[in-house]
């Protein structure tokens, strides 16, 4: 039992950690609180359920369909946090808040409430490994979330842009003055978030049900993450994803699937409270 | 010059309360002219007490801190108030003040845990907050009855003063006066607050904190204060919510709803006025439901983020703060 637990928790948790690096790096890099970030996981969700649904494309088509919609709406979106004034960090959470509700409704508005679910019948299915079992849905969360995080590593560990990211995170003065341009590397880390909730989104689509108001959760996870491994720590983030993942699971399995909600709020309150600069995190960095 | 300046200033600042008094005077007189319209009343009721959760807020809101997790309180006082009245037999009267304790205390806790926390991690803590009273209502079925909601909770009792008998509860008329004289009393409280002492003290510690500090300002225990305050006045609308609508659910008393109702009404009225979160409410709410409604019926409250990004973006001293130059709150604006 407690393989497959493990199993389940670590599959979840690297879907987590691909939630929360779109979130993590546009935070990084332009220090924008994106409160919104949920809702466009849902919107790229809700966009990856009716190319689905109405044309049905086969699932595995549904994510560049769901890329190239983000996109222009995450560009959209920097747009309009390039024009807020001082103090910035608050300005955004407030900002970005009333994207969320703007978008919330406009979800509201086109899809109706009712829950929705992509129904991939082959991820039903499982794989018995000797004693453990882990069905389909498990593997492709955990095979696309560890690609797709690990491409985004490579891209900023051996490229330049990568570098230029980086360094933009740890210093964006500093960064401007070694020639970086510091506006060029914001449109890039929108576009990589983008195209993070882009691949994350169809994802959540199929595990979850999907509804207007559903992308709060994600929201508080994603920050909760981004907080728990410090700025710009990439490596920090996948343990991070892996510790809520298993704690949501430990909770699931001790207190009931009701709790689970209460624990990313928890753990968030905790850090806030003890240890805002992150666990991996150091202060001033 | 200089009583030139200060002449228009005045003039315009009694424009301003002129105008105020207008509103409340048109607001005191409503219920005669829409005798036989009582939706137009239920509206313009919620809208008050919209207003009143958004003089709550800018209690905190005045001190530099953004709340999103209000709904935390309105929540708390809301079933509080209703389980008092339901379950063990309180009035509402006795009810909806415990209901606005309960919330202030909740406030205070909060105040505790980001006791260090400024600017956006302290909106992003109020923001996870939320969601510790909302899980533990939807759980803890033997004393809220859970996830499915309470039903049928006791409306306002009938009034007596002297040979007066207010019905409250079964009029609307009665109910909106209740809401009414609710929120002028609110008014009344918040524009003394921040008049006295208090409201400097909110003013120097939101300028630069360390600087407040260095002047002798307690900036922690005004904070506290004010969170308490505000979080107490939220708890309150929030039990006057449950007897007037009767019916409360935890995904709805402690939804986000509640927490933006305040803080878009505030930020777009103006954060750092007395009287702007008031108006905004009562131009907002109206617009809301008589406009964008029977456009929108599924997604009609994207009024409310539309008017916040707007506001953050071209209008951070909010309406009031950019046009009645009221000078006594609006000293960070005004100084450009």
């Amino acid at each position: 039992m407690y393989t497959t637990l493990f199993i389940s928790s670590i599959s979840l948790g690297s879907f987590y950690t691909l939630i929360a690096l779109g979130f993590a790096l546009i935070y990084g890099v332009t220090r924008y609180f994106n409160l919104a970030h949920g809702e466009l996981l849902v919107l790229a969700g809700y966009v990856a359920y009716w190319t689905w649904k109405s044309w049905s494309w086969p699932f595995l088509l549904t994510f560049p369909v769901a890329v190239a919609v983000m996109l222009p709406v995450c560009f959209g979106l920097q747009r309009i946090f390039a024009r807020i004034r001082e103090p910035r960090e608050l300005n955004s959470i407030v900002l970005s808040f009333g994207v969320a509700i703007l978008i919330q409704n406009g979800m509201l508005l086109c899809f109706k409430g009712d829950y929705r679910l992509i129904r991939v019948p082959i991820l039903n299915q499982g794989y018995h490994f000797g004693s453990f079992y882990i069905s389909y849905a498990q593997l492709t969360l955990l095979l696309l979330s560890l690609t797709a995080i690990g491409c985004l590593y490579l891209l900023m560990q051996h490229t330049y842009v990568g570098k230029a990211l980086r360094a933009t995170i740890q210093d964006k003065e500093a960064a401007a003055l070694a020639g970086i341009n510091v506006a060029v590397m914001g449109t890039i880390a929108f576009g990589l978030g983008a195209v993070l909730i882009g691949l994350a989104g169809p994802l959540y689509g199929c595990i979850h049900y999907l509804y207007p108001s559903g992308g709060h959760e994600a929201t508080l996870l994603a920050i909760t993450i981004t907080i728990f491994a410090g700025v710009g720590r990439l490596r920090g983030i996948i343990l991070a994803g892996w510790i809520m993942g298993l704690a949501e699971s430990l909770a699931v399995v001790f207190w009931g699937a009701s709790w689970r909600e209460m624990v990313s709020a928890l753990i968030l309150l905790t850090l806030l409270a003890l240890r805002p600069h992150g666990i991996f995190g150091r202060e001033g960095t | 010059m200089t009583t030139e300046i200060f002449l228009t200033r005045l003039k315009r600042s009694q424009f301003g309360r002129g105008g105020l008094m207008l509103v409340l005077v048109a607001l005191f007189l409503l219920p005669l002219v829409v005798r036989h319209n009582d939706y137009i009343l239920h509206v313009f009721m919620q809208a008050l007490l919209f207003a009143t959760l958004a003089l709550a807020w800018n209690i905190l809101g005045m001190s530099g801190a953004i709340s999103l997790g209000h709904a935390a309180f309105f929540g708390a006082g809301a079933y509080a108030s209703a389980l008092l009245s339901l379950d063990a037999g309180f009035t509402p009267w006795v009810a909806i003040p415990l209901g606005g304790l309960l919330a202030a205390g909740l406030g205070l806790t909060m105040g505790l845990i980001c006791m260090r926390l400024r600017g956006a991690y302290f909106a992003l803590a109020t923001l996870a907050f939320v969601e510790i009273p909302k899980v533990i209502t939807d759980n803890w079925d033997g004393l809220t009855h859970g996830s499915l909601g309470l039903v049928g909770i006791p409306g306002l009792p009938a009034l007596r003063i002297g040979a007066w008998h207010i019905n409250i509860g079964d009029s609307i008329t009665a109910s909106y006066y209740f809401v009414y004289v609710y929120a002028l009393l609110l008014l009344g409280l918040v524009a003394f607050l921040f008049r006295s002492n208090l409201g400097l003290a909110l003013q120097a510690i939101r300028e630069e904190e360390s600087a407040a500090e260095s002047l002798g300002i307690q900036a922690d225990i005004y904070r506290s204060l004010c969170l308490f305050l505000s979080a107490f006045f939220t708890g309150i609308s929030g039990a006057c919510y449950a007897h007037l609508v009767r019916y409360i659910e935890p995904g709805l008393a402690y939804g986000i709803h509640f927490s933006a109702i305040p803080l878009v009404f505030a930020i777009c009225g103006g954060r750092f006025t007395v009287i702007g979160p008031v108006l905004a409410a009562l131009i907002l709410y109206p617009m809301d439901q008589f406009v964008f409604h029977p456009l929108f019926p599924a997604g009609h409250e994207f009024l409310y983020g539309a008017v916040l990004i707007l506001a953050v973006l071209f209008m951070p001293a909010g309406l009031w703060g950019t046009f009645s130059r009221n000078r006594d709150f609006c000293t960070l604006y005004d100084k450009k």
